[in-house]
């Protein structure tokens, strides 16, 4: 099933969460839509959930084929999963799955017996077999979003819509529930579509990555595309950490300080203020200049993440540059505080400045 | 001793404050009630039950239980409609609304009574209306029970109110995208969810007006087997001197009341299994 | 037809209701019946008591004010509520450290025994002291022995007051100072603070909106009880009649006016005491979430 946005666009009051969004997501696919707060994310899905309604007149939402813009939610047949869950407290774990079943008209609904089958598979699925008996309340917050999944999950979905699926666990947790998430869409696959603000978990689990920021998408791509060829300043520096430069650029280089750099995505830009990114691990240090490692900065603190280190180092113009090495490097080489040394850019990617973050 | 600190605190004045509390309660309150108790004990079951049951002491718990409970039912109803338009919805004037629902908490009741009395009577603004139809409410029941809705109004309302403020759109919401009707989300979400709220302002609004008094005998006319209440009764008992007799009812009505403090209680209780 | 053709060319259509929302003819369905029900029984016996008062002009009402009998009345109910509010203050604010400050065995029975005046009908209140101090109580021979005179004189009626009165100050304290839990309490004891300094300080400027609030809805009932103090009172005018009394001997003289103005006053100290609750809540509206006696179950 897949799911098309035609030119939707949202206003809140004055506040405009979407101008002229399109997107298309293709059946069976598991896209994540990530961007900052406020940037449209969660509204858009609201509007493919029916939740909310796009702007009289400004566009559509078609699944496959079939123009719904003009349906509720109730009519929709979309599993949407909320962000704190909203499990209803005064059912049991069965009768929170069963609900969707429950609530169908006497023509279509199962019977009894077709249901407690259809909730004992799901429970299955979850892996929450002997807690069918327990109300929300008893349980832990990862096994709630579980139970909130198959409840969505117990109508045979055209689309899955998750909201923030994870914000509110804790790390750990997270972290698991993603890679279940995964394995489980490998094992169902349903079109699915899911909003985050961590990149990490748009990039460790989608098949494809909407960033979006200000109401609009900036880009939609692999994680690997986006990460490594993004198309745009904000899709670099949300993706990431980054250090940022500010040049000129000129035939195809572009001149940082003293430094000079071969900008080959811009052969004919003449004499214009450019932006460049270089992420914190495409930086190596050397103890000697080279043509490669023309500029030099002052080591300013040294600190241990796990398995790597991070180098602050101040630049000839003040700004502050970070350098992120792994643990081998980091002894081969012995950075020390106060030293000056010299950095080598790799992999820098140069935009035009007309845009702005 | 009872009352037993369970920890150690950092912080003063838990043995002056406790007992302090304890003595006063006991002054005011345990004492006082205990007399009702030790009174009636003292006159004997046969007695006891001789004044508790008297053919117009049975009239007067019929009046005042069936009015009490049709009161509080007409309230349950009507105050889940106020608490759900004033939470949900916006019309002008509703601050002030919200704000007069709690009338009845604040307006003594004598006031109440001789307001009530007045606007119901056969030649109130009300009463003259509903008489050209047919309806006396001055020295009926009815009279009874329009007092005792008076009284019990803002109980359903105030226990209701909040969680309906509570009540995430998300549980709707999600309802919704399960492909259930707004009916079907009524029913099988929003009311179970508020429906420990709904017992517990239904058992106070009918307990408080058990033991209501001033708002009633106004309207009421007090016609013995007819009309009369048994907080009048008890009085009448009283003026004829008949202290066994007056402390036989009220003991029956405090086991009520009692009882229903406990049965709120354990609602109460019950419903923060799933919370 | 036309019309028809230009809307889907347009591609206007309906916008789907959201789903918490009701359809607009049940929404002002809903609006209508509550506003109506609110009406009959609140609007209008509140109106009809300041009309009643007012119905035969000014001069009137002011002649209700005249009579000795009433101005004893209105003096008996000021001294009634300057003795009970600040008695029910006190035990408030200690019942409410003791139980919000420290963890103990038989905390919920403390809890349960401080409501129940809320169950206990005002005229059974009124029976208890006739019980222990009439002339036929336990105390009665006792006091008649000494000359002291409680039932059928101020002091019954004072405690009758009491007694009714009795939970709201803590009712109120009770779960604002439990939300505020004892951290900033136990700050100041750190730092040196003597116990009285602490709640001084400390607590005290923390309680103040629900201590206001609790204190004026205290007042309202001690200076409306009706059930209790009739009981008691002996109805004798100009010396144990308070203003709901008074209220009730003239309407039963048939003398509306002057029971309506009297009544008139008790229902603005009901405006102004609901007036202060709003302006209390809206001032301190995270604190004063519990503004009923029944305790919101928190999820």
């Amino acid at each position: 099933m897949s799911i098309e946005i035609r030119n939707i666009s949202k206003t809140f009051e004055s506040f405009q969460a979407l101008q002229g969004v399109s997107l298309e997501v293709k059946s069976g696919e598991l896209m994540a839509l990530l961007g900052p707060s406020g940037s449209g994310k969660t509204t858009l899905l609201r509007i493919i959930a029916g939740l909310e309604f796009p702007d009289p007149g400004s566009g559509e939402v078609v699944f496959h084929g079939e123009d719904v813009t003009g349906q509720g939610a109730q009519q929709r047949q979309v599993g949407f999963v909320f962000q704190h869950y909203a499990l209803f407290r005064h059912l049991t774990v069965f009768e929170n799955i069963a609900f969707g079943l429950r609530v169908r008209p006497r023509n279509r609904r199962p019977t009894e017996a077709k249901i407690i089958e259809k909730v004992t598979e799901l429970l299955r699925l979850i892996q929450l077999e002997g807690l069918a008996g327990r109300y929300p309340s008893q349980l832990s917050g990862g096994q709630r979003q579980r139970v909130a999944l198959a409840r969505s999950l117990a109508v045979e979905p055209r689309v899955l819509l998750l909201d923030e699926p994870f914000g509110a666990l804790d790390a750990k947790v997270r972290k698991e529930l993603r890679r279940w998430l995964r394995r489980l869409h490998d094992e169902i696959h349903v079109t699915s579509l899911f909003v985050t603000h961590d990149q990490d978990e748009a990039l460790e689990v989608a098949d494809r990555v909407v960033v979006m920021n200000h109401g609009r998408i900036e880009q939609v791509g692999t994680p690997k595309e986006v990460y490594d060829q993004p198309a745009n300043p904000f899709v670099y520096d949300f993706l990431g950490n980054v250090n940022l430069f500010r040049g000129r650029l000129n035939s195809g280089r572009v001149q940082i300080g003293s430094a000079n750099f071969q900008a080959p995505d811009h052969p004919e830009t003449l004499d214009a203020p450019a932006l460049a990114f270089v992420r914190p691990h495409d930086i190596k240090l050397s103890r000697q200049a080279s043509s490669e490692a023309s500029m030099s900065a002052t080591i300013v603190q040294l600190s241990a993440l796990g398995p790597y280190v991070r180098v602050e180092l101040r630049q000839e113009d003040g700004e502050l540059l970070e350098v992120q090495l792994t643990q081998e490097e980091e002894r081969q080489f012995l950075p020390r505080p106060g030293e000056t040394v010299f950095v080598e850019l790799r992999n820098l990617r140069v935009f035009a400045s007309d845009y702005s973050i | 001793m009872i009352f037993r600190l369970k920890q150690r605190s950092v912080l003063p004045g838990f043995k002056l404050t406790l007992g302090y509390s304890l003595l006063y309660l006991s002054l005011v309150v345990l004492i006082p009630l205990s007399a009702v108790f030790l009174k009636s004990a003292t006159n004997g079951w046969q007695h006891f039950w001789e004044a508790a049951t008297a053919p117009r002491v049975l009239a007067s718990y019929k009046l005042t239980f069936g009015m009490s409970l049709l009161a509080a039912l007409v309230n349950s109803a009507f105050g889940l409609v106020v608490a759900w338009v004033l939470v949900r919805y916006h019309f002008p004037g509703k601050r002030i609304v919200d704000a007069l629902v709690d009338l009845p908490f604040a307006l003594p009741t004598a006031v109440a009574g001789i307001s009530l009395a007045a606007v119901y009577s056969s030649h109130g603004w009300i009463g003259q209306i509903l008489e050209r139809v047919g309806i006396k409410v001055a020295f009926t029941p009815l009279g009874v029970w329009v007092a005792l809705t008076f009284i019990g109004l803002p109980f359903v309302v105030r226990t209701v109110q909040p969680v309906i403020e509570d009540l995430n759109t998300d549980l709707e919401e999600a309802a919704a995208s399960l492909g259930a009707s707004r009916w079907q989300i009524l029913w099988r979400v929003i009311f179970p969810i508020l429906r420990p709220a709904l017992q517990t302002g239904f058992a106070l609004a009918f307990a408080r007006a058990l033991g209501e008094y001033g708002s009633v005998v106004f309207i009421s006319g007090n016609m013995p087997m007819r009309t009369e209440i048994s907080s009048l009764l008890i009085i009448t008992k009283l003026e004829q001197y008949d202290y066994a007799g007056a402390t036989a009812i009220a003991v029956v009505m405090l086991l009520v009341s009692f009882a229903l403090l406990f049965l709120i209680n354990w609602n109460q209780a019950r419903s923060h299994r799933f919370l | 037809m036309s019309s028809l053709q230009t809307a889907s060319e347009t591609k206007i259509r309906p916008v789907p209701r959201h789903p918490s929302a009701e359809p607009r003819w049940l929404r002002w369905l809903l609006i209508g019946g509550a506003l109506s029900f609110l009406a009959l029984f609140l609007f209008v016996p509140l109106v009809a008591v300041f009309v009643n008062a007012f119905h035969k002009g000014w001069e009137a009402y002011w002649q209700a004010f005249l009579t000795p009998s009433t101005q004893s009345a209105i003096c008996l109910t000021l001294l009634t509520a300057v003795i009970a509010v600040p008695l029910n203050l006190v035990f408030g604010v200690m019942a409410a450290w003791a139980i919000a400050k420290f963890d103990f065995r038989g905390k919920n029975l403390l809890l349960t025994l401080i409501d129940l005046p809320f169950s206990v009908s005002p005229v059974i209140a009124g029976l208890m002291f006739v019980l222990l101090f009439g002339r036929q109580g336990w105390f009665g021979a006792w006091l008649d022995e000494q000359e002291i005179k409680i039932i059928f004189a101020v002091p019954g009626i004072v405690l009758a007051s009491v007694f009714v009165t009795f939970p709201f100050v803590a009712r109120e304290l009770i779960p604002l100072m439990q939300s505020q839990g004892r951290d900033e309490e136990e700050a100041a004891t750190v730092l040196g603070a003597s116990g009285w300094k602490t709640f001084w300080r400390v607590t005290l400027p923390n309680i103040k909106w629900g201590l206001v609030y609790g204190v004026i809805l205290c007042n309202a009932r001690a200076m409306g009880e009706f059930g209790a103090v009739s009981v008691v009172s002996g109805h004798i005018s100009g010396l144990t009649n308070t203003m709901p009394l008074q209220i009730e001997i003239l309407y039963n003289e048939y003398n509306f006016v002057a029971a309506f103005a009297v009544a008139s006053l008790l229902a603005m100290l009901a405006l102004v005491t609901l007036g202060i609750k709003t302006l209390v809540e809206s001032q301190h509206a995270s604190a004063l979430r519990h503004k009923h006696p029944v305790q919101r179950p928190t999820s």
